[in-house]
């Protein structure tokens, strides 16, 4: 992105309104005689008294009662200059002067997107950038607001997605008004986010507001990318600029993600090129549309299996080397390549939560580990996302994606035909078991194929029956829900975007609304299946969608559980040789079940449900899929089996 | 470890317990049971919150495998239940008596169980 300062038509803009506001200042009668003249007789109502008399007595204020240009108009500026697509607010005093800018000043751009929860507005755009590929921006009170986001933006650090958050503060104490403004206020309102956010910074002047905000966009789209807080003065925003020609917008230039070692890379190759049993594990290594083709290309380089931890769209879901599904290998396994992991200790190791939480490691004696990544190149200390150490052979810091080119052409120089010959059967092995792994996931789907409650493998095969022929995008999941990855298509890179990161629940409403956002203008079917104890956290997010029509079919598995919590429960009396048959106390949404068809349906959505019969699914399915079609949010209520 | 990765052990997991054996075998040797009343106890007592009401599996924080018309002889059904590997909480006599254990087992071997994947359309996309 070339160096600017203000495009001229924004300077002319600037010069256009001040020179409008003193012609009008020139022009005008005195602001006491501008009002309209009172009435000179008030029949019915109370005279004036005293003090009402005394003010509409005093001489106009001296203090100017317009301006023609504002903090706030070069600030959207900014934004714009940065690409940034849309905005999701929940509009708020402490960010009025952003907030108006934005929609006269640069005519809505960035996009407003009305949001009715910070938590929401922080997850459409977490949502948004896994699709997009790039970071939109939230705004909010910068206290209050920021409080309820922080959820939020604990699961796009957990996630490493960049979000540009912004926070309205008033700095200076003797500008605030009594009340309000002071409960709104904070020195440092940073501090909250700041264990689970890249960078932050409060600007008090414009051009440190437009050096932070482009610094912030390059810091989260950096590789380990994460959200980036800049608190917004709202005497910045609201006051007239004293010198537009000072001011310009920093020129930005994308940091080239780092490619890992030469050396390290080569010796990489080796081991993977020498091993009788590599493997490859990776979690969030497409960050790209190429993230997938360059996984896949290794994978058949080595002729190798991959398992997929699935945080991004990775490996295509029917590719013959895809062993996701088949963990054992990780235990037979000679090298292990791990690549860009989120949690590479729980991958290679049985724990159990058990009365004695045991660990024992699920790789086999003398097993060399490999990690190529950039996830532990920016870590904090506080949360402890960064998971249990694990012992490794050879450690790169790379991006994954960047590096994978490199460490395929290495293997391929290091491949002789007698490794040729034994790769080719080691991937006919691996293609013959993937292929029997398909049969045994249709096979188990087939058990209370008929069962009321559905079962979760029938709710996933009736979606995948309608939508298999569009231009699909699964944006969001339940809990431990494997049914499409084991049994759909997967092969392109916009077709699955991970999870929330950080299990911090009500996520998968909002953000897979953030990530049909990102679809509709690539005329994408978005999809996504959500628990219903998901939902509760955020309905509200079903509005935003229905009044930015932003299409998307959303399939509720309706357990009428925080299932996972039921279990745990259930495990804890086990424990103590106490009554089990109770542990629906606290744990269960029902007595009244909620009616999430009537819900949708208030928030402006379609509805379909409560389906109890496995007969009536596919005729909602159709209904609301139409729905979708015709550009609004469906919600589909499916009462389910709890896995 | 991501919940895709506990499922993916699951099915493993499943695989073992549910696929290896003929079912009939396994049946033969268990104690006579009311399956009506293990039905009972497989909701009240909370297996189906793992294993499925079908007993078609499913996940809690590892395997929970497929339990309809299970492969496992009685005694290792039993076991599992009493001592079991991985995760799955442990049901002391307090809670289960061996009897109820038989109810739940006739319970499980009298699920239809699988079918054909090739009757059913929608599964062959």
């Amino acid at each position: 992105m070339p160096e600017r300062r203000i495009a001229d038509s924004s300077r002319r803009n600037f010069l256009r309104a001040a020179g409008l506001a003193g012609a009008a200042a020139a022009v005008a009668p005195p602001a006491a005689t501008a009002f309209p003249a009172a009435p000179q007789e008030i029949s019915k109502a109370a005279l004036p008294g005293p003090l009402q008399t005394a003010v509409e007595a005093l001489s106009p204020s001296s203090d100017p009662v317009n301006q023609g240009s504002s903090g706030g108009d070069f600030m959207a500026e900014v934004l714009n200059a940065l690409g940034i697509e849309y905005m999701a607010i929940n509009c708020a005093s402490s960010y009025r002067g952003l907030h108006e800018a934005i929609v006269n000043h640069t005519n809505n751009r960035p996009e407003i997107i009305t949001c009715v929860h910070e938590d929401i507005a922080v997850h459409m755009a977490q949502g948004y950038a896994k699709i997009e590929g790039k970071p939109m921006a939230m705004a909010c009170h910068g206290v209050v607001g920021l409080q309820h986001a922080t959820m939020a933006m604990y699961n796009a650090w957990c996630d490493r997605v960049p979000v540009l958050v912004f926070g309205g503060n008033i700095m200076e104490a003797d500008k605030r008004a009594p009340g309000a403004e002071w409960l709104h206020a904070g020195v440092d309102i940073g501090q909250i986010v700041r264990e689970f956010t890249k960078w932050d910074d409060q600007p008090a002047s414009l051009t440190h507001f437009a050096e932070s905000t482009v610094r912030a966009y390059k810091i989260a789209t950096t590789p380990p990318m994460g959200p980036v807080f800049i608190a917004l003065d709202a005497e910045l925003q609201e006051n007239p600029i004293a010198d537009a020609e000072s001011l310009r917008i920093p020129k930005f230039a994308p940091v080239v993600p780092p490619q890992g070692d030469a050396g390290a890379i080569a010796e990489a190759a080796k081991m993977l090129v020498e091993a009788q049993n590599p493997i490859i594990v990776c979690d969030r290594v497409a960050r790209t549309p190429a993230g997938m083709a360059n996984l896949v290309a290794l994978a058949e380089a080595l002729q190798c299996g991959v398992i997929d931890n699935a945080g991004r769209m990775n490996f295509p879901s029917r590719h013959p080397l895809n062993q996701s599904f088949r963990r054992a290998l990780i235990g037979q396994a000679d090298v292990i390549l791990a690549i860009e992991m989120n949690d590479l200790w729980g991958t290679l190791t049985h724990f159990s939560d058990r009365i004695v939480r045991r660990s024992r490691p699920g790789t086999k004696p003398g097993a060399k580990v490999i990690t190529l990544g950039v996830r532990d190149l920016y870590l904090k200390s506080n949360y402890q996302d960064f998971g249990r150490w694990q012992d490794v052979d050879l450690d790169i810091a790379g991006d994954g994606e960047a590096s994978l080119p490199a460490l395929t052409e290495a293997v391929k120089r290091l491949t002789d035909d007698a490794k040729s010959s034994a790769f080719e059967a080691r991937g006919k092995k691996l293609a013959a078991a993937h292929l029997a792994m398909v049969e045994q996931s249709k096979s188990d789907a087939t058990i209370g194929w008929d069962a009321s409650p559905i079962t979760t493998a029938r709710m996933c095969a009736e979606v995948y029956n309608q939508i298999k022929n569009e231009d699909w995008s699964v944006v969001g999941t339940t809990i431990r829900l494997s049914w499409p990855h084991r049994l759909w298509d997967f092969n392109k890179p916009y077709q699955w975007n991970g999870s929330s990161g950080g299990a911090g629940v009500g996520y998968n409403l909002p953000a897979s609304i953030g990530a049909a956002l990102a679809n509709k203008k690539h005329g994408r079917f978005t999809l996504a299946f959500g628990g219903d104890g998901d939902f509760m956290f955020n309905p509200g997010a079903l509005w935003t969608a229905a009044h930015h029509q932003i299409p998307i079919l959303y399939v509720i598995q309706n357990n009428r559980a925080y299932h996972q919590e039921y279990m745990y429960l259930v495990a804890m009396a086990a424990r103590h040789g106490r009554d089990v048959t109770k542990m629906d106390i606290g744990t269960t949404l029902k007595d009244p079940n909620i009616d999430y068809a009537t819900v949708a349906r208030g928030m402006g959505a379609y509805g379909e449900g409560p389906i109890t019969d496995p007969q009536d699914l596919a005729p909602a399915l159709t209904r609301a899929i139409a729905a979708v079609k015709s550009g609004r949010p469906a919600v589909v209520d499916v009462v389910t089996d709890p896995r | 470890m991501t919940s895709f990765e506990h499922i993916a052990r699951a099915i493993v997991a499943g695989a073992l317990y549910g696929m290896v054996a003929t079912t009939v075998a396994a049946a033969q040797n268990a104690p006579p049971g009311d399956a009506a009343n293990g039905k009972r106890l497989y909701l009240a007592d909370g297996c189906f919150t793992c294993h499925g009401r079908s007993g078609q599996g499913g996940a809690y924080n590892g395997p929970a495998p497929i339990l309809a018309k299970t492969a496992l002889p009685f005694e290792g059904f039993k076991m599992q239940i009493r001592n079991p590997v991985n995760d799955m909480p442990a049901y002391s006599d307090a809670i289960l008596s061996d009897r109820d254990i038989a109810d739940i087992y006739a319970f499980v071997q009298s699920l239809s169980g699988r079918r054909s994947p090739k009757d059913i359309a929608v599964l062959n996309n």
